[in-house]
């Protein structure tokens, strides 16, 4: 119980990422007068929303000791439904946000009892329901398609002050998260089950059950990613998800969660995606290509591990 | 006396997974002699020998990758690099000079290094294979792009197509280096201390260690192998395709590993053939024909592939809890 009540808690890798986060922002600052002001802030914010949803989920399933990489297939899949349904009311946008999000659910579900109970690994069992997701994604339509509500796109684009809306729903689920990582019995079992399956399962746990709810709410933050990335496209489109089940990973690694599990938390990655996204944005303002944003995510992912490295399992 | 039970134990153990392995195998052929003779049925022009022929040129590249694979995740690694060594090594080899034995030293030693590397950072480090290559494949992207700015060019000699579109006495090149590759890591993995040393790290790390091998150096190995068949792969592939690519391979990372894994190979390690692997690429790169074949939608592939991912592991699974 003590190491999972240090394992939530703030670790000096917050505090590195943090100063991290400082170091970039003075950087900016001095690259271009631009990037302090309040249209840039929220530019940036905007730029995180998915990514931050995504890496949520993607911080869950790595704490409990799993890996989901069929966000790539899901979030397109996803889109596509979530715009061929949305229409051009809040009748039928609700309609469409209730059928997303029991997709969303159902493919999590999906996902936790083939490896729960089949004993899949659940690299391999993400990966195939991905495949499947992006076919069936081009299956129902090639080109984005669909629309949704003027008033929904709005929203997505509205913001209050520098804080865009799709940041405070942002806000809100990491706080939501990391209370039921923090404070409920889930959290405590999803921390159990990553730290050792066995241990876990032996001291009655309901590791089965767990796997399934935790890849649920997996699906189901995923499916409101799917529903934002919508909404600020205007169409369904069937390639959204393409990239994000690696990109997924960066953030929730980089913040010194185990990629083994049973260590780390959402502030971490929250952290680590506030770093990476002010980080494009500076080596925007300062001409870098992206192709050496390439290489900067990847010295930074190996930095990051090596740091954990030789520190308890890695 | 109690020696020789224990021999007697692992000879009976070891024919029991041989006999495992050739039941898997049969499995696999199986497989696909159903899917060709349905296809066949539903579109004789499937059978033609042009199609074959085909068919199996264009599995050459995916044959090489997923046996590099397959020798990762036997040591209980993966490689998420390969696509990404994949278009690195063709595009940097061929950029540099124009002579095509020299593209190919050139190119499968940057392999070597890129895998060594990789091995590097699993062995020595202790990063989790899953992530360092994850940091290579990002990494060798963003060189790639930047070397060429984001539109690589030039042409490539008639020799150089030659070796992968090529063929002597009918049979084409790709495929017959593809052969000499095969058996010669087949017999690499099932006939050396190596390949067992190799297997005995997948099942059990502290028993290879406790045994004397240098498991440091025998994982490093495992990735130098990927890297040089990623390399090989291609090199192949853009010779086949013609042009240079900055994605080529593109998907081969999740390709090979659902062919290792089809193929037989556990990601918990100390299992594999080459047999299995290169026929489960073959079932993969039919089943892309295939649906071309009988004019279903291409993305269709994509559902059966997934189905079929799941479905393999899912069975591989039962029988080695059975």
């Amino acid at each position: 119980m003590s190491s999972i009540a240090r394992a939530t808690r703030a670790q000096p890798v917050h505090l590195v990422v943090l100063a991290l986060i400082g170091l970039v922002f003075v950087i900016g600052m001095t690259s271009s007068d631009r990037f302090a002001t309040p249209l840039n802030i929220a530019n940036v914010q905007d730029q995180m929303v998915a990514l931050a949803i995504v890496a949520l989920a993607q911080t869950i399933v790595i704490l409990s000791g799993g890996i989901d990489l069929s966000f790539a297939g899901a979030l397109s899949f996803l889109a596509v439904v979530f715009a061929a349904l949305a229409g051009d009311t809040a009748g039928t946008l609700l309609i469409a946000m209730g059928a997303v999000l029991t997709l969303g659910v159902l493919i999590g579900v999906i996902n936790g009892a083939i490896n729960a109970y089949v004993g899949v690994h659940p690299l391999i069992t993400t990966l195939g329901t991905s495949t499947i997701l992006a076919g069936g994604a081009l299956l129902i339509t090639r080109q984005p398609s669909g629309s949704v509500p003027l008033f929904f796109e709005d929203f997505m684009y509205g913001r209050l002050g520098v804080l865009p809306y799709g940041m405070m729903v942002v806000i809100g689920l990491y706080l939501l998260v990391g209370f039921l990582l923090w404070r409920s019995t889930f959290g405590m079992r999803i921390y159990a089950i990553g730290d050792n399956e066995v241990a876990a399962s032996i001291s009655g746990l309901p590791v089965q059950r767990t796997k399934v709810a935790i890849y649920a709410v997996s699906g189901l933050l995923c499916a409101v990613a799917a529903m934002y990335m919508t909404g600020r496209f205007g169409v369904g489109d069937p390639r959204a998800g393409v990239g994000f089940d690696l990109r997924s990973i960066t953030p929730v690694i980089v913040g010194g969660t185990l990629l083994a599990g049973g260590k780390g938390g959402v502030l971490g990655t929250a952290l680590a995606v506030v770093l990476l996204a002010l980080l494009a944005n500076v080596l925007n303002f300062m001409n870098v290509s992206s192709f050496y944003q390439w290489i900067a995510e990847g010295v930074i992912i190996i930095a990051a591990v090596s740091f954990f490295a030789g520190k308890g399992k890695s | 006396m109690t020696a020789i039970a224990t021999n007697v134990a692992a000879t009976r153990n070891r024919n029991t997974v041989r006999a495992t392995q050739r039941r898997e195998l049969l499995m696999l052929v199986g497989f696909l002699a159903v899917i060709w003779a349905v296809t066949t049925l539903l579109s004789p022009r499937f059978m033609s020998p042009a199609n074959i022929k085909d068919i199996l040129i264009q599995a050459a590249p995916l044959g090489f990758v997923v046996i590099g694979q397959m020798i990762v995740i036997i040591v209980r690694g993966l490689d998420l690099s390969v696509a990404s060594i994949m278009a690195t090594v063709a595009v940097l080899s061929t950029s540099l000079i124009d002579v095509t034995p020299v593209i190919f030293a050139v190119g499968l030693m940057l392999g070597a290094v890129i895998g060594a590397v990789n091995g590097y950072l699993v062995a020595y480090r202790h990063v989790t294979p899953f992530l360092a290559t994850l940091a290579t494949m990002i990494v060798l992207q963003g060189v790639r792009f930047a070397y060429t700015g984001g539109a690589p060019g030039g042409t490539l000699r008639e020799t150089f197509r030659f070796l992968a579109t090529g063929s002597v006495l009918g049979i084409p090149v790709a495929l017959m280096v593809l052969a000499v590759v095969a058996f010669g890591m087949h017999w690499l993995l099932e006939r050396t201390i190596f390949g067992r040393r190799l297997k005995l790290f997948g099942d059990s790390p502290d028993a290879a260690y406790m045994t004397g091998a240098p498991t440091k150096l025998l994982q490093v190995m495992a990735y130098v192998i990927s890297g040089v068949m990623a390399a090989l792969a291609g090199l192949f592939l853009v010779g086949y395709v013609g042009i240079v690519d900055n994605w080529t391979g593109r998907g081969y990372e999740l390709d090979s590993i659902a062919a290792a894994v089809i193929g037989g190979a556990a990601l918990s390690g100390g299992k594999g053939s080459v047999p299995g692997v290169l026929l489960a690429a073959l079932i993969l790169v039919s089943l892309f024909n295939i649906v071309v074949i009988l004019g279903l939608s291409i993305e269709l592939q994509l559902v059966i592939k997934g189905t079929l991912i799941i479905l393999a592991a899912a069975v591989y699974m039962k029988r080695s809890q059975s």
